[in-house]
Order: C-alpha cells, then structure tokens, then sequence
C-alpha cells in the first residue's frame, strides 16, 4: 500500500475499521456542562419580565429592557420587522462585562425591514404587514401571527435562559446557605460583584473549566449559555436543523439527547442518529396542514436542539378524533447555544415554499452552477498518478458512458501541502488537464485548510511569518495533527487572510492548474486528529480576539469565502464550482456540499434522501452523497440502485476510500454495467431541468429538491416520507433503495381532503396514476420509479454525448404531461453554462404552455442568449386521442409536422425543429 | 448475427463486381461503412426500411438529424440516435466505427475527421498515422523475430535443465539410500560411546550436585524473562515472518515515547536498536530491555517518578481502561496515559534517562553469568570426547540426508510448477529483476515471489509467493499471478499481478498498486516472444479492415 506510513498509522490508529463510530468519544447534553445547565430550565422554568418604561419603537423595530427576576441582571431586546413576513428578535446583555460574540458572514447582507405599527396596552402589539408579534411583558413571551392565526411563540415555555458574563469568584462558591439573603440584598445593576443565587452556573463544576476525556478547556470567560424555546401552535412536525444522519421529520428528544449542531468530522458516523456532523445549520421549520414557520438561530457556538413533539401516530391521532381536540400541545424546539446572542428570525411562511424562500432571502442561494458541476462526477481517494486519470477517462468513452469531472484527493499533493504536487507522480498536471478539458471535461482537487508545518513549505513560511494561523490562548500558532503530520490552520476570520489565501489560487502563483480547475474544500470542521473531538480546542483564539468556542461553526464558512473569492479573481469571468464538507447558514452562497464519509450499506443510501431533503430546505440544494458509499465494497446491486439514487440528487458523485476495492462502472458484470450506463444517461438527459432549476433557486430561493409537503402541504399522510422527493414541482422520485425488491410502494399525495391527487405519468411507459394514495410500483434491476406531474413540462436532451459540456448545442426534448383539464406548462433557462453572462441577460429563460392542442412560449425575459439549440422533439402525455398532424408556425412560416405514437397513448411531435430564442405556436390536428 | 455478417460481405462484393467500381467511391449515406452501403438503397417508392426492419420512412429522412428507427439506423452520420455508429473510413489508416455520440461534437476523433461536419476543423491524419502504425507493425515483427531466436535458447536451456532436474533426481534417489544405511551405522556407534560417557559423567556429576543446586536457581529468572519477550514478540511479528519490523512497533501506541499521538519511525528505531529488523534472540536482549518498562507503565505495573503538579492536573484515571483504549484510539491516549503533560518536558526527559536502567539489568546476566563447562578427570574427559566424535559423525550423516530431502523437495516443487509448453519459462526460476521508483525497490523473482523494499533502507515486505498462471483463453502465459503476501494495515493479504511482454532483453518496465495492497508489474523477457502467436494476431486483424 502507498499511503505513507504516517497517515496510515493515523488511520488505523485513530479507528478501528468496520465497527462505526464510537460515541463515547462524542460529547452527550450531559457531558457539555452549557446544554446540562440549559436544560436544566426545562424542569424549574425561568423569570424574565420587560422593564416597563424602557420602550422605544422605531420605525421599523423596537427596543426594550428585560430582566431577570431571580438575579435581576438586565437585558436589551430588539424586536425588527423585515421585508417577507419575517422577525428579527435579538436579545444581549444590557452592559456585558465582555462583548458577547454576534455572527457575521451568514446572512447574504443586512437584511430589508419593513415599517411596523406598535399598540401598547397589557400586550405590545407590533403590526407589520399581514404579520404580527404579541409581546407579553410578565412572564416574558412573545406570540406571532400570520393573518391573526397564531403560528409561533417565543418563550412561552419560560425556557429562556441567558448566562451573563461574570468575574470569576475568587474563592469556590459557597454551598447554597446564605445565597437567598444575599440576593435579597441584591442591588440588580451591580454587576461584577453579584453573589449567586443557589441555582447559578458557576455552582456547576464545568462553569470555569471544563474536560472531556483528555482535553481541558480553559473556558476563562466563565459560563455564557444562552437558549430559548420556540413553540408552533399550528403545527404537527418539525423539521430542519442540518446536519444529521436522522429522519427528515425531527423526533422528538424527550429521554434521549437534544439533535446537536457542531461540526465535526465523525468517522463512520452511524444513521438514525442525533450526533452531530460535518454541518451546522441552525434553520427549523414547523408545519401543519394549514401553516408553516420557520426559526433561523444565528449562532455559530456549539449548539444543541431539544425537540418536543408528540409523534403523531394511528392511536393519538384516533384519541384526537374521538375527543375532537385537534391535538395536545404544540410541538417546542429548545435551542441551547454555549455563548453569544440571541438573534432569532422568525419566519412566519404562510406556506412551505415561502418559508424557504424567507430563510434564503436571508442566507442567500447558491450561483447557477456551470452545467458540468450538475453532470456526473468521478472521484476515488485517490486516482494515483497521471496515467490512472488518463485511463479512467478514456475508459468511460471506451464504454460509451458519459462523465465531466475526474477528481483527485489528497494524494496528488506533494506531502499534503496543498498548492503543490505530487512531481513524480503527477509530472505534468497542466497536460493530464488539457487531456481532460478538450474532451469537455473537469477536474477537481482538494485543497483542505490544515497547513504542514514545514519550514520549507512556502505556505507555512507565510503564515508563519505573518500570524496567520489560529493562535492558542498563549498567543501561539495552534498545532494540531491532520492528513501532513503536525500542521497549523489559517485564521479565516481574518480578512486579510482571507485575502492572502484567495491570491494563492492566482494562476500566477499556483502555475499547475489552469483555471478550469474547481475545488474541494474537506475537514474544514475543522477536523483535528490530536483535538477534542476531533475538532480544534475551544480555547482557540480568533482574529478579533473571540474565542473559537463562538465561531466554530463557521470556521467552514469562513475558508469557503476565502476559496470562493480566490475562484472568482483567478477566474472573473467563470463560475467557481467548491464542494464542502464543514457549512454553515449562508455556505451554500459558496459552495456545494456533500454528506462525508457514508458507508456502502442500504440504510446509508436511503439517508441520503433524507438528509440532502433536510439540506435542501436549509439553503443546500446543491447536496448529494458519495454514489457507492465511501467506506466498504457496494455489491452489484447496492451499487446499480446509489447510482439510480444518486441520478436524481442535485450534487451526483461516485467516490470510495483508499482501503475499498476499485468501482469504476466497467470492472463490474455487464448486467451491472448496463444499469449504471443507464442511469447516468438518464441523469444526463434531465440536465435541461436540473439547470433551470438551479437558475430558478437562484431567482426565487425556492429549493431545487423538494419535500412531498412543499406542494402537498394539507396531506398529513405526506409530512413525513422521506424516501421520495420531488423534483422542483415537476418530478416525483423514489428511487428503488432495497435490496432484492420486485416492487416499490409510491406514494402519490392529496391535494385535498377527499383524497384527489394530481396526475402522475411514469417517465419511461407514460403510464398514468391518476389516485392519490401508496400504490405499489413494479421494478426491474434498470427501473427507477420516477413520474412526471401532470400539468409540468419537462425540458430534456436525449442525445448522449461524452460530456455535458458537448451537449451544448444538441437540441430539445419538451415532455409534455397534461392535467385534468388537458393544460401543462414548464419554464426552461439555458445560457453558456458557464460564465456570468447570463446576469447581463445573455441567456433565454422561457415559460412553455400547452393548453387548448396548442403549445406557444413566452420568454420571460428577452432571449439574448444566441444558441445554435432547437427543439428536437415534443412529447405529449395524456392527450386522450391521436391527432393525425401538428402545425408549427414561427416567424410567419407555417409546417405540417409528423406525429409518432408511443406507449400508454402519448404521441411525439417529430422535428419541430425551431431554434430556442424564436416565438412559435404549434397546434395539433385533430383528425 | 455472424450469419448477417457474412451475408452482408458477399452482397457487397457482389456490388463490387457489378459495378466494377475500383476503391471506394460507392455511393452511400455519410458515416456508412462500404459494407453496408447495400443496405442504404431506397425502394422504387423512396422509401426505406430502418436496418432491423421496425419501420418504414422516407429515404430523404436518413441522416436528417432526427432520430426514427429504433436500432439508430437511420442516422449513421448524425448524433441523433444515441445507439448509432458512425464509420470512419480513414484512407491511408485503419477503419473504425465510433459510437453516434461521438459525431459532431466539436472533437475529431476519426483521423480522416469525417466525424466533424465542417472537415476543416480536423486535420486528416490518417496517411501519418498509418504510416507510424506500418512502421510500428514492422518493429513488432521483427521483434519478435528475434525475440524468438532467443526464446529457442530458452527452450532448450528448459528442456535441457528439466533432463537435468531428471537426471539429478534419480542420482539422489539412490544417493539417499547410502546415507540412511550409514546412518544406521553411525547410530550405532553413537549409542555405544554415549553410554559410556553418560555413566562416566554420572559418577563425576554425583560429586558436583551442590554445586548445580545454586546454578539452577540462577537460570530460572532469565527463564521466565525470556518467555515474556517471545510472547511479546510473536505479538508484534504481525506478518509472521520471524522478525519484528520497525512498522509492525509502529502499532503499538505504548512506544510513543514523546507521547504526540504517533511512534515515528525513530522512536520504533529506538527499540530495535537502530536496527530495521531483530529476529527473535535479538529482540529478547536488545529490544525487549527497552520495551519492558513502557509496557510495565501502561499496565500500570509501573511508576516513573511523576511530578506532583500532573498528578494533580489528571485526577481521575484508571490505568487497566485507558491501556485497554490504547489500540484502538491512540489519539485520546497520550494525556489519558498517567505520565506527565508535554509542557514538562523536563521531567520527562529524566524519565527517558532512567528508562534503560529498568530492564536491563535483567537481561545482561544472559551474557556475563554463562557457567563454564565443569572440569573433568582425565578417563571421563576422554570418553566425552569420544562420545562427541560419535555423535558429531551421525549428525553429519544426519544432515547430509536432510540436504538430499531437500534438494529433492526443491526438485520435486520445480517439477510441479508450470514452465510453459515448451519449458520456455524454466530458466527464469532462481533469477531475480529489480525496478526502482522514487520510494521503493520492487523485486521479481519468477516462480518465487515478489516484494518491495523502501530505497531509504527499512525491511522488505513480502508482495506475494508464486500462484499461478492468469492470462485470459490462449494467451495465459502472458500474466503470473503471486498471493499470499505480507498482509495490510487492517487490509487484505498483498498480491501482485505480471503483466509479460516480449523483448529482447529480461526487464520490469513499471509497477503500480492500481488497488490497495494490489500490485502491477509490467515484465518483458523473450520468453513471451512468439512469432507465429504474432504473425496468427496481426493477420486477423488485418482481416478484420
């Protein structure tokens, strides 16, 4: 084996192979003395209360005093309404002996507001749009509402709990005798001298210092916790809150430990699982089937949600039925951080889709991604030299199987210093990439953030040199252990390190790649071998002073915006393509992600619906899996169905560890082989959508995959599947993710009460499902259960080419899939694919309706874009007769156009052959 | 299918003919091959059937950009039937069919560049290329023309060393005979002299019993030092090859010495004496001394003098668990170990010192206490040394016959293997080839095994024995396969494939680990050198244009 001895020893030393991950060297809520004290509230209850006469309303927001009636320390609130049925609640101590920590970079820009109306009598009443807050002053609470129907409470569980900052007491605290006559002495604005009342922090052992195996954190600011609770009147499930290998439905955590957000790099992490991983995302939504609400938790510390629902299931749906009360209690999220602000957004939807639009109205969306970055992808850690990329490559055209981008992990460096290469093995980069790039294809590399500490390695020198890196709280350069040995991580907080890293992917300085080179940024968690939990210290100092116990979740973010930055100046004019494994809110503005190191195991396929579900309503629609599974050896089989799977997640790439056995589609049986070929042409001839829809993220928010309750949202049966998902509001997938099934159950969701659905056709026989309702599916080793909304138009290219980068001018397939009432229509956006000249309107973005036999287009803006595409040919299902002709008239030209016949009475139009910036109608001949 | 084929040549031949047309100016669609040209005839009526018979359309609609027969043909010079195949002809060069996906996309993949609409965007190559493909043709030839002039020599050189291995079998057969009788004779004489002897030393011994008393106790401690060392040893020696390597010490995380969460090729250095391997009575007095102590520590056995200010610092520890934890998360160990912190290194520095007083002193009465032989009369001295003469005169016989077994079993294992048809492959058993990259030294010796050793020095690894022959149908001989080598860090047991070639002269050309702990070695010897193998493949490919 070749690895080097070091990061083998690494390897097997850190883990043992094929058991999963062990917990025990995770934190429990128990374990994290801030989420023990947090939610320790949860049995007591707290005492806030609005100071009267410390009102101010402004015009679009407003502030108040609140204390705590137990200690009578004092807080600022601030309430802000903002453009899009949206709150902004923010709550910091009134003089806090420190600045407390308020997170920067998430939100794409300082957020719109909106004018707000305010009635004081027992309540405040803030009034803003169709939107509205409730703030009761004793015991502090506030409820919202959306068109006077209650959908979110702030408080009114009395959970807030708010650490302040504290000297820290000279001598161990006293037991609890005495501290009650002592707070009734207590003057509440004498801050720094305050004795504590019994059920004070600091009685807690971790409140000044803190271990956890064999790590000590040095905690010298004391305890700073700060959580709240979130109630939802109208809601039934709670969903959200990323990244975790769990059900897209949030369980609730009563008896078992809160969902936790810190990144972390797990090795082997374990499914159905609460555990925190890779990403933070600190977003929850809340929906029942007449209202949706969402909560966006801007905190980058450690952070941990506890969840209350009562899972609805057959009996206490029955007992609510019988007692006619539609449920108990509504469902709660407690979010516990361990320091910073309050600063909570709540959104108020009404429904699913605006919600998500509302969340990344705030964080922002990912870029159209260049077309090949929504191809296929092949990746192995790691293809091994020059020759292994080229062969790989040619193999795929030797199979006649199309692919865009080769990538390379961490062996091509020379050494794990990143920025350079391996020079024996990969002598020649800018060759083996010409070689790639005029087949129309890519390469990825990864460049991670931990940096060799090698006094010879130019990097190191610099940072070095200049106090780049992370510092300890001593005021030295923090050194961990990662893929090079011992090594040191940039402070990316730092703008001018961001600036320093993003000059180094400056062609003029990293000559070995030409800018068709995109990247993978990896362990930015970032991921410590030596570390606790194998992360960074806590203790960890950050530009500016704050601790990494504030930013740690953003420590990702902030190296995406670095790489980010460094594309776009390498590059202006072309569009930066990054995987990420670390995110944050807001990331997805940078990069894609996917879900880490999974296992080729079926409950891992399945998992991958149902976190990239969870991704792609917290911003990340750009999320996939790793095809096969990274660690272990897929069967045939396993591998035939993550390929179909994997089909139809936006982010879609094989990849395997070094340890497994070689994959690549051609080394298994030719049965096999034939499945996966068909499932990357099936991938390949929808990239028309999967591009629109991107563009349309862009545009509107709206997610790229979509939960079954984003168009379905009164269908109660649908809240909770996360085994299928829609495709924007055109597809429906569920891909076959069981071993040795003849057939799968489809659920097709309700559209109202009496159990009405949509039409459905399967995409491959035009087979129509016309009742909502499971319906058992047939499958075949090549099926993979999609179906086309009736009512949708879906644009395709079914010409197969060796890249999606060759596929450029090949013309236009329209399916054409009617609904009741015999109507359809569907939008296409295509421009290059690749640089940013659609955002001057070079592109043309078109909205094609069918309705009464007669297809007609609309540019929704003016098509500018010169493309040498057509349409090919229009596909129609669902017509209920055979028309004998069509007719297509453009620029005042008409033609008769043949009709072809297939299977389940769909028709085909042959060769309209209109080129795609031209207005035409085309009418169907009946006979 | 084969039919078809056949069927097709003889209708275009019969065009031939018919039309007497010389070379290739039949008219046909673009990106149809002479062959089929038949096949793309319209009807009276301008119609045509798709090849596979599904559908009738138009003739004008061949090669209109749009794809109507279901088996693509209707499209052989578009890219609009995915299942198409568009045919290059390449004058000059060798014909080939390239799939549809391939036309008209921006690439020239066919040297003639018929594949691109506009051909002025291609170069024609093809008149080049064939040239080089000509000259490279004739290289092959006579290369293996040559080649197989001395492959003969091998033949012979095999056939003569199997006549040889023959000869030489019978020759130890009977040989073998001899020596089991003398050895029967030798025996004989032993257990006389020895009786002897052995009375003569009983009565000089019963003198000397108090004295082998004391002597008795003194050897057991060794004893027992040496029985932990061989345990320890054989636990280390994963590969089982009967030496500890310096990686198989870098598993143990109780030799951290600096405690940084890895054992540095140094610090296993350190225990192995500087050395990059110890076989067993090495381990036991150089290496096991300087073990002994870290091993006593993370048992717990053992307390260096700790600082007090670390003591306090850990308070909570239990030894047994954390020793339990070391092998599989060394990571979380080196502060969990109850040894002071890294910032008091000083501390630890004088631990290091005292290190080697721990062990040693247990080792060393090996080397220095070693009783010397008793002093005997001069009548049993004499008789000893009669008894040694008898009994060094059977184990010679003794050992001369298990040098026969063993040249017979050698014999025997070379007759069992696989040289080839012709033995061509003999004489490449007991020869051994290198190959050197940036980090290693790759050896093959056929028929025996192959390994890698570092170039920077440290132990050879095994990569596999001899298994078999692997090539695919006619061609095994081209491929050897070794198994069963040394086994991977949590992986499988390495293995290596050889690739073999014909060239003049025996060489490795290049190797590679395509799969982990997989090895592919690319060899070239004139034993692959076939030159009717040759002649048979380049004709029918030759009938294949």
């Amino acid at each position: 084996m070749r690895c080097s001895l070091f990061v083998c020893l690494i390897i097997g030393a850190l883990f043992s192979y094929g058991a999963g991950v062990d917990p025990s060297n995770f934190k429990t809520c128990e374990q994290s003395s801030f989420c023990r004290r947090s939610r320790k509230v949860q049995s007591s209850g707290s005492k806030y209360a609005l100071i009267r006469g410390t009102l101010n309303t402004y015009s679009d927001s407003l502030t108040a005093d609140l204390i705590n009636k137990e200690n009578h320390h004092q807080f600022t609130l601030k309430l802000e309404a903002l453009v899009g049925n949206t709150f902004r609640l923010q709550i910091d101590e009134k003089q806090p002996l420190r600045q407390r920590y308020r997170v920067e970079h998430a939100l794409k820009g300082k957020p719109e507001t909106t004018r707000i109306s305010v009635q004081e009598s027992d309540e405040l009443t803030i009034t803003a749009g169709t939107s509205k807050a409730v703030i009761h002053g004793d015991p502090f609470r506030i409820d919202f509402y959306e068109h006077d129907v209650h959908v979110v409470s702030v408080n009114a569980k009395n959970w807030l709990y708010f650490e302040h900052l504290r000297q820290k007491a000279q001598t161990p605290p006293e037991p609890a005798e005495g501290n009650d006559q002592a707070h009734q002495q207590q003057d509440h604005q004498d801050n720094s001298e305050e004795v504590q009342p019994a059920s004070e922090p600091i009685d807690d052992p971790g409140a000044w210092e803190e271990n956890f195996k064999s790590h000590h954190d040095s905690k010298p600011y004391g305890p700073q916790a700060v959580a709240l609770d979130f109630s939802f009147p109208a809601a039934e499930i709670l969903f959200g809150i990323p990244e975790h290998a769990d059900s897209f439905q949030l369980k609730s955590t009563s008896g078992t430990d809160p969902y936790r957000l810190y990144n972390l790099d797990v090795f082997e992490y374990v499914v159905d699982s609460k555990m925190a991983l890779y990403g933070s995302v600190p977003v929850l939504y809340a929906h029942g089937p007449k209202r949706t609400a969402g909560v966006y938790w801007q905190n980058a510390a450690e952070t941990w949600v506890d969840i209350y629902t009562t899972e609805t299931n057959v009996v206490s749906s029955l007992v609510n039925f019988v007692s006619g009360s539609r449920k108990s209690t509504p469902p709660v999220a407690h979010f516990i951080s361990e320091s910073g602000i309050v600063d909570a957004f709540i959104m108020l939807g009404p429904q699913p889709l605006d919600a998500f639009k509302q969340y990344a109205a705030l964080t922002g969306t990912h870029e159209l991604p260049q077309a090949f970055a929504l191809a296929y992808h092949q990746s192995r850690w790691n293809y091994n030299d020059e020759r292994d990329v080229t062969s790989v490559s040619a193999k795929f055209d030797e199979f006649n199987m199309p692919m865009d981008t080769m990538w390379l992990d961490i062996e091509y460096t020379d050494g794990k210093r990143y920025f350079t290469w391996d020079k024996f093995k990969f002598p020649e980069p800018l060759t083996m990439i010409k070689n790639l790039t005029e087949l129309g294809r890519h390469l990825v590399i990864i460049i991670d953030p931990h940096i060799k500490r090698d006094n010879a390695y130019f990097f190191h020198q610099d940072c070095t040199e200049n106090g780049y890196y992370v510092k300890t709280r001593e005021g030295n350069d923090y050194e961990g252990w990662c893929w090079p040995g011992s090594a040191s991580y940039p402070d990316f907080f730092n703008p001018v390190v961001r600036d320093y890293y993003a000059s180094q992917y400056d062609l003029s300085k990293f000559k070995t790649v030409s800018k068709d080179v995109m990247i993978w940024n990896d362990m930015n968690e970032p991921s410590v071998f030596n570390g606790p939990e194998v992360t960074a210290p806590k203790d960890l100092v950050h530009y500016g002073n704050w601790e990494h116990r504030d930013v740690h979740n953003l420590y990702g973010h902030m190296h995406l915006m670095g790489t980010f930055a460094g594309l776009k100046q390498r590059d202006p004019q072309q569009r930066p393509f990054i995987l990420t494994r670390a995110h944050f809110a807001g990331s997805q503005r940078y990069a894609a992600i996917w879900t880490g190191d999974n296992l080729a195991d079926w409950t891992h396929l399945q998992h991958s619906i149902k976190m990239c579900l969870t991704e792609a309503v917290a911003g990340f629609s750009f999320c996939g899996a790793d095809v096969g599974g990274f660690f272990g050896n897929p069967d045939s089989e396993l591998l035939e169905r993550w390929y179909q799977t994997g089909a139809f997640l936006p982010f879609f790439r094989a990849h395997a560890h070094i340890d497994t056995k070689r994959r690549e589609p051609w080394l298994f049986p030719e049965r096999t082989r034939a499945v996966i070929k068909s499932a990357l042409l099936t991938r390949y001839s929808y990239l028309p959508l999967w591009y629109t829809s991107f563009y349309e993220l862009e545009q509107t928010g709206a997610p790229v995959i979509r939960p079954l309750l984003t168009h379905y949202p009164a269908d109660k049966e649908a809240f909770a599947i996360d085994s299928q998902l829609l495709v924007q509001h055109r597809l429906l997938v569920r891909p076959v993710m069981q071993q040795g099934v003849s057939k799968v159950d489809v659920y097709f969701p309700a559209i109202d009460d009496k159990k009405n659905g949509d039409y459905w056709y399967d995409v491959d026989t035009f087979q129509r499902h016309e009742r909502a309702g499971y319906e058992s599916i047939p499958v075949t080793d090549d099926k993979i259960p999609v179906f086309q909304r009736g009512g949708s138009i879906v644009p395709k290219k079914e010409r197969q080419r060796r890249s999606s980068k060759l596929m450029l001018n090949d013309p236009y397939t329209l399916v054409i899939c009617l609904d009741r009432q015999g109507k359809a229509a569907g939008t296409l956006f295509l421009d290059d694919e690749k640089s940013y000249a659609y955002r001057n309107g070079e592109s043309i973005y078109v909205n094609y309706e069918f309705a009464n036999n007669q297809l007609t287009n609309r540019f929704i803006t003016k098509p500018l874009y010169k493309s040498d595409a057509w349409i090919e040919r229009i596909i129609i299902a669902g017509l209920g007769y055979v028309p004998i002709d069509a007719t297509i008239t453009a620029k005042g030209i008409s033609q008769k156009l043949e009709i072809e016949q297939r299977s389940n009475g769909a028709i085909v139009v042959r060769k309209p052959a209109v080129k795609m910036n031209l207005d035409f109608a085309l009418k169907l001949n009946a006979a | 299918m084969q039919q078809k084929f056949l069927q097709l040549l003889l209708i275009a031949l019969f065009v031939y003919a018919l039309t007497g047309v010389q070379g290739i100016d039949v008219p046909r669609p673009r990106g149809v091959s002479l062959v089929k040209a038949p096949l793309y005839q319209p009807q009276p009526d301008g119609k045509w059937n798709c090849i596979d018979g599904s559908k009738t359309i138009p003739f004008t609609q061949i090669n209109d950009d749009y794809c109507d027969c279901a088996d693509g043909s209707d499209e052989p010079g578009t890219a609009a039937c995915s299942n198409g195949q568009f045919h290059c002809l390449n004058t000059g060069h060798q014909s080939v069919d390239i799939p549809s996906s391939q036309v008209q996309d921006g690439i020239c993949d066919c040297c003639d560049g018929s594949d691109e609409l506009e051909e002025s965007q291609c170069e024609n190559t093809c008149v080049a290329l064939g040239a080089a493909a000509a000259i490279q043709r004739r290289n092959e030839a006579e290369l293996h023309m040559k080649g197989a002039e001395k492959r003969q020599e091998m033949i012979n050189r095999g056939k003569q060393l199997k006549a040889d291995r023959s000869a030489r079998r019978s020759e130890l057969n009977a040989r073998i005979k001899e020596q089991e009788l003398l050895k029967t004779e030798k025996e004989h004489l032993k257990a006389t002299a020895e009786a002897l002897e052995s009375e003569a030393v009983e009565a000089f011994k019963e003198q000397q019993r108090e004295l082998d008393a004391v002597t008795a106790q003194a050897e057991q401690e060794p004893q027992q030092m040496r029985q932990e060392a061989s345990l320890t040893f054989v636990r280390y020696d994963t590969n089982k090859d009967g030496f500890v390597e310096i990686t198989e010490l870098m598993v143990d995380m109780n030799l951290d010495r600096d405690r940084n969460g890895v054992v540095t090729v140094e610090e296993a250095k350190y225990f192995l004496d500087e050395r990059d391997r110890m076989d067993l009575d090495a381990f036991i007095t150089l290496a096991w001394p300087r073990i002994k102590p870290l091993k006593m520590l993370a048992d717990g056995l053992f307390q260096p003098p700790v600082p007090t200010p670390a003591e306090e610092r850990a308070p909570q520890q239990d030894n047994t668990k954390d020793a339990e934890q070391l092998d599989s998360e060394p990571t979380e160990e080196h502060a969990d170990m109850d040894v002071p912190d890294e910032e008091d290194g000083e501390d630890e520095e004088q631990y290091d010192d005292e290190e080697p007083d721990v062990g040693v002193g247990e080792a060393t009465p090996d080397v220095e206490t070693t009783t010397a032989a008793p002093i005997y009369d001069p009548e049993t001295q004499r008789l000893i040394e009669q008894a040694n003469e008898a009994r060094n005169a059977y184990e010679e016989v003794a050992r001369q016959i298990r040098e026969i077994e063993h040249e017979i079993k050698e014999l025997d294992e070379q007759e069992g293997k696989d040289y080839g048809p012709n033995e061509e492959w003999s004489v490449l058993d007991g020869e051994c080839y290198t190959f050197e990259d940036r980090e290693y030294v790759y050896t093959l010796c056929p028929f025996d095994r192959v390994s890698q050793k570092p170039r920077n020095g440290g132990a050879e690894t095994t990569l596999g024995r001899w298994d078999q022959w692997v090539g695919e149908g006619a061609n095994k001989y081209s491929k050897q396969k070794y198994a069963q080598g040394a086994a991977c860090w949590n992986g499988p047991q390495r293995s290596a494939i050889i690739n073999i070639k014909c060239a003049l002269e025996p060489r490795i050309t290049s190797v590679s680990e395509p799969n982990r702990c997989e090895y592919y070695y690319e060899f070239e010897t004139p034993a692959a050198c076939d030159r009717d193998a040759f002649t048979a493949s380049a004709q029918s490919q030759h009938d294949e244009l």
